[in-house]
């Protein structure tokens, strides 16, 4: 099993790091960016100030030096050996590239390429030593925001976003196994019966149907519609209020309070249970119709034992070992929150804040978001990988 | 047995051996099973290859083989509905109000620079001169349906670029069929705008054909960077420049310069006049129409009076709450980056600053109104003088684009071959040796005695530090032009102080206060800085304090108390403004991303006001004005225009 941890570990670090240099050289790829403002305001604007910018955003140094400034942290400046400084003058990027614009005579399509730099305007090690370094992603520095945050620590918004995120998802995701595990073994078990089809047919609403659906759908209905009716109603969106408010039944309701914000999660937790609990009620059932047509569950029954028996400890147990799977990579959408549904009741989340980060082109933010995001991807899939061994006696790690 | 240190060891060197040996290793392949394939036939496989043209220096020089012709630019603005196009995207305003969003030139024409007489082509849709135009264009149609094809065979297609924004989306589809009716082909293709305003791309390499975007109508009219001939990107030029369309006229950009150059109002509107009257005329950009944009509150909020020029909450401090009500929510669409304005420059954040800060100035209905400055410093007020020096080589001067710099961004001086402008307002080539006189603007900026939102006034080291802050190139802001433009600061007082601009600039808005104000005496909170007063603090460390970016001490109505990340700013009403208290104790500004989500929260009572930035113009919209009964709403045709610029020439 050690062994077997170790190279694990291994493999997780390349598989991460290869991640890293894919996504991070995409994000540096992609159109747009942080200068793409400069094109849609009336300013004039010099070379000297577009240099000062790039410069900023540090996108006048090398890809490779860009992506290992963030990545450890270094190069910091010259290399520095018993007071004596090596390599100063080794050019790491440039200032003020000389590009030229090329055109595909078929299509018309333009490009531009950098075919070398204005003679001065060379980026050198000895540069480096003013600015400013994050100490690398690598170790948990993920630098600082371009755009959202300005100027400030990206774990800055991850920390202002996490909480809200992990309560919903993990109180989503907890509340939809609880009800998706027994309806979709109650409805294997009860093949073809009304509730069966009752069931799928939900299943298969509930799956088709898009997010903000439902999301737009509950809003119309239990705050607008409510509200207007004078009945109780729900807030619209938020994960707490900005003042006190009265609802009928319940009264007044302080804002910031326990009540305040249960309230305002009921709607957003609603919409994440009705989805998921719409993919895992399927699967469950069909896992579970599939077990119940195995020997070792006709076996069971022909020994005598009691139906409640085999179908929970015999059955349900089985078919629960592919679910195991699908339930650890909750873990990764745990942290990512949920796009649409974060977005359509405005709850502070990490799946808002991915979608501004890309939006707004704050790389730092988006590429936090999908260094973290891969991390526990690699992990919930070792988490995955042992806990087969434990629900599955056969399964033997190496 | 293997301790915890020696686990970490082994697994740190097995990573890197590991890492190592993965990167060096070939690859290997192990063959499971083989399986003998007979090849019947082979087949060549021509990979294409990509015949690619380097755009030279002097790009853009060839008329656009379409567009080039002034006739089919005019056709095709003839054969725009425009009305039809302002009803798809607001089809819930009532006709009347759509036909206000409707532009004749570059300037909206409710502004005061606006020219709408008779010597501006106007372009009413007429679906049969545009057609005959066309056919008199050399493009004629075997039907009225098909598209058109010139003597070549040529068909008459064109590419409309524009972004993905629905908005855009539904407007585009309108106008190519519009296109079509008159047998002009519309290819449309919608990018991302990272794309399509991108450093290197789209409108700044001028990659389009019909590119329709927005540019959004200031108080002062500007347009120099959009129509002088010298901002035409090129090569050459390094793609410097916002006139994408390539559009030389040389009364028209002799009269965008002067206009930008002039300090007189009634002198400026001469030159505007020129220059619409021209663009009309060659019709190279046709204004689609202006955006409408809407503000909603609810009705209890009193003295609610947004303007399209000016940020809704520039008279927060005049605002009331009917039935005893002090505390007022505040809907935004975007979390500010920072309150420090030199870094961020979005709508949300100026909405908040105008809290925090209050205005120097206020730009309502397309005019300027003093506030903290205590008079607009023009030449009428006496309070600034276009005095006539003379200049010799060498000297630091402005030349007649305005510009303080080079490309290069080094301060100019008088120097031969540099075109500036002289005393008379004449554009003049410098020869060597000469001496040229020329205005050299001296303003006294006078502002009202002021104080901190702590107690203690504002002085003069106030404005000293905002001056060595603002025009620090460490400190974040992105132009420095102003700072370049200037010559000396005197300091005179804790409320003036007099700026001497170089000579040649004659910038229109030289009334408006180029230097503001920092509170000197505040003491930094934060770790990093902890003890030090804030002009201690480096330039570039600034934009990381929270004393600025999140909590900075103004002088505005109100104060940020607190700043829930995600969530929302919490304001109080500050004590110490110069026109006293206002009368809503508390404001929350609560960011809200969805429109949708933010209309809901007017409706249910949780938000009392949105402003056009989070209410916009959709569909939403008519929700709000359905509520007439409890909501307040003001729908305004926008500064922002949309417009289909003609790229005039191919590279």
């Amino acid at each position: 099993m050690f062994n077997y941890l170790v190279r694990r570990f291994v493999q997780m670090v390349i598989v991460l790091f290869f991640s890293a240099i894919a996504s991070y050289t995409l994000m540096s790829l992609a159109p747009g960016g942080p200068l793409s403002f400069l094109a849609q305001a009336q300013i004039q604007i010099n070379q000297e100030e577009i240099a000062r910018i790039r410069a900023f955003f540090e996108l006048d140094l090398n890809l490779p030096v860009r992506f290992s400034r963030w990545l450890i942290g270094l190069p910091r400046g010259p290399i520095e050996i018993g007071g004596q400084s090596f390599f100063g003058d080794l050019i790491v990027g440039c200032r003020m590239p000389i590009e030229q614009t090329v055109r595909d005579v078929n299509t018309g399509k333009m490009w531009t390429e950098v075919i070398g730099c204005v003679p001065g305007q060379d980026v050198t090690l000895n540069d480096l030593k003013d600015r400013r370094t994050s100490n690398g992603v690598a170790f948990g520095d993920f630098g600082t925001s371009w755009v959202l945050l300005r100027d400030r620590p990206v774990s800055l918004l991850i920390e202002s976003r996490l909480p809200y995120t992990l309560q919903l998802m993990i109180t989503s995701l907890t509340l939809a196994i609880l009800i998706g595990v027994p309806i979709g073994a109650y409805s294997a078990v009860r093949q073809y019966s009304k509730f069966d089809y009752f069931v799928t047919v939900l299943a298969f609403f509930g799956s088709s149907m898009p997010t903000f659906f439902f999301a737009l759908l509950m809003i119309l209905v239990f705050s607008l519609i409510f509200k207007d009716l004078g009945w109780f109603w729900l807030p619209t969106g938020n994960a707490e209020s900005a003042r006190d408010f009265f609802i009928p039944l319940l009264g007044n309701v302080t804002a910031g309070s326990l009540l305040d914000k249960v309230l305002h999660m009921i709607m957003p937790m609603s919409v994440l249970i009705m989805v998921n609990v719409a993919g895992w009620v399927r699967f469950i059932r069909g896992s579970m119709l599939e077990v119940l047509r195995q020997d070792y569950v006709r076996t069971a029954r022909a020994k005598g034992l009691e139906e409640r028996v085999v179908i929970i400890k015999h059955a349900l147990r089985n078919a629960l070992i592919p679910f195991v799977t699908l339930v650890v990579f909750s873990l990764p959408a745990a942290f990512g929150g949920a796009i649409i549904t974060e977005t359509v009741f405005n709850w502070p989340g990490m799946g808002r804040l991915y979608f501004d980060a890309l939006g707004r082109s704050d790389y730092p933010v988006a590429m936090a978001f999908l260094l973290i995001t891969a991390t526990l991807t690699v992990i919930a899939t070792l988490i995955s990988d042992l806990l087969y061994t434990v629900v599955d006696p056969r399964i033997r790690l190496h | 047995m293997l301790n915890n240190k020696k686990i970490v060891w082994l697994l740190a060197v097995l990573s890197a051996v590991s890492m190592i040996i993965t990167a060096c290793a070939p690859q290997t392949v192990t063959v499971v099973q083989t399986q003998v394939v007979t090849v019947k036939e082979t087949q060549k496989v021509e990979v294409p290859v990509i015949q690619t043209q380097v755009v030279a220096a002097k790009s853009f020089t060839k008329p656009h083989p379409v567009l080039g012709d002034a006739k089919v630019r005019q056709a095709i603005a003839y054969c725009t509905n425009r009305n039809e196009l302002i009803a798809s995207v607001y089809p819930w305003l009532p006709k009347e109000e759509q036909g206000n969003l409707f532009m004749n030139t570059f300037i909206p024409r409710v502004h005061w620079a606006n020219e709408d007489g008779a010597d501006v082509v106007k372009y009413p849709f007429d679906l049969a001169k545009g057609q005959a135009m066309l056919t008199e264009a050399g493009w004629t149609a075997a039907s009225p349906t098909a598209i058109r094809t010139n003597a070549k065979k040529e068909t008459l297609s064109l590419k409309f670029t524009t972004t993905n924004a629905a908005f855009r989306q539904t407007w585009a589809a309108v106008f190519e069929a519009q296109m079509k009716k008159c047998g002009v082909e519309i290819l449309r293709l919608h990018t991302p705008s990272g794309w399509f305003f991108g450093s290197t791309t789209g409108l700044r390499r001028r990659d389009f054909e019909l590119g329709a975007y927005a540019w959004v109508g200031q108080t002062d009219p500007a347009g120099r960077t959009l129509y002088s001939c010298t901002q035409i990107p090129v090569a050459e030029n390094d793609w410097q420049g916002q006139n994408y369309m390539g559009w030389c006229n040389k009364a028209a950009s002799d009269a965008i310069n002067a206009a930008n150059n002039t300090l007189l109002k009634d002198d400026r509107k001469k030159f505007y006049k020129i220059a619409q009257v021209e663009f009309a005329k060659d019709m190279i950009s046709l204004p689609v129409f202006q955006r409408a944009e809407g503000n909603a509150a609810v009705k209890a909020l009193k003295n609610f009076k947004p303007s399209t020029t000016e940020y809704y909450t520039w008279n927060s401090h005049e605002w009331e709450l009917d039935g005893g009500r002090d505390s007022l929510v505040l809907g935004l669409t975007q979390e500010p980056a920072s309150m420090y304005s030199l870094v961020e420059s979005a709508a949300v954040q100026r909405v908040v600053a105008k809290l925090v800060f209050g205005n120097a100035t206020s730009q309502v209905d397309y005019d300027y109104q003093p506030h903290q400055l205590a008079k607009l410093a023009t030449i009428e007020s006496g309070l600034a003088k276009n005095n006539d020096v003379e200049v010799k080589e060498g000297d630091p001067v402005v030349d007649s684009d305005g510009n303080p710099t080079d490309a290069k961004g080094e301060l100019l001086k008088l120097a031969a071959n540099m075109k500036v402008q002289n005393a008379k307002g004449e554009v003049v080539t410098v020869k060597a040796g000469d001496k040229i006189t020329m205005k050299q603007l001296v303003v006294t900026y006078q502002w009202v005695a002021n104080k901190w939102s702590d107690g203690t006034p504002v002085t003069k080291a106030d404005f000293e530090l905002g001056y060595k802050q603002d025009c620090d190139k460490k400190s974040g802001a992105v132009s420095f032009i102003t700072c370049n433009s200037i010559q000396k600061v005197d300091f005179t007082s804790n409320t003036e102080y007099t700026v001497t601009y170089k000579p040649g600039f004659q910038a229109p808005t030289y009334f408006l206060a180029p230097i503001g104000y920092y509170p000197s005496q505040q003491v930094i909170q934060s770790e990093k800085f902890k003890g030090k007063k804030l002009g201690e603090v480096p330039p570039e460390a600034w934009a990381t304090l929270p004393e600025i970016a999140e909590t900075p001490m103004g002088t505005g109505p109100y104060i940020i108390k607190k700043w829930d990340k995600a969530k929302s700013i919490t304001l109080e009403a500050n004590p110490n403004f110069y026109k006293g208290a206002p009368k809503i104790k508390k404001l929350t500004v609560v960011f809200i991303a969805d429109t949708n989500q933010a209309v809901a929260q007017l409706l249910t009572g949780a938000v009392d006001a949105l402003g056009s930035e989070t209410l916009g113009a959709g569909n939403e919209v008519k929700l709000v004005l359905d509520a007439k009964d409890k909501i307040q709403t003001q729908i305004k045709a926008s500064g922002t225009w949309e417009h289909i610029d003609m790229n005039l020439n191919v590279p």
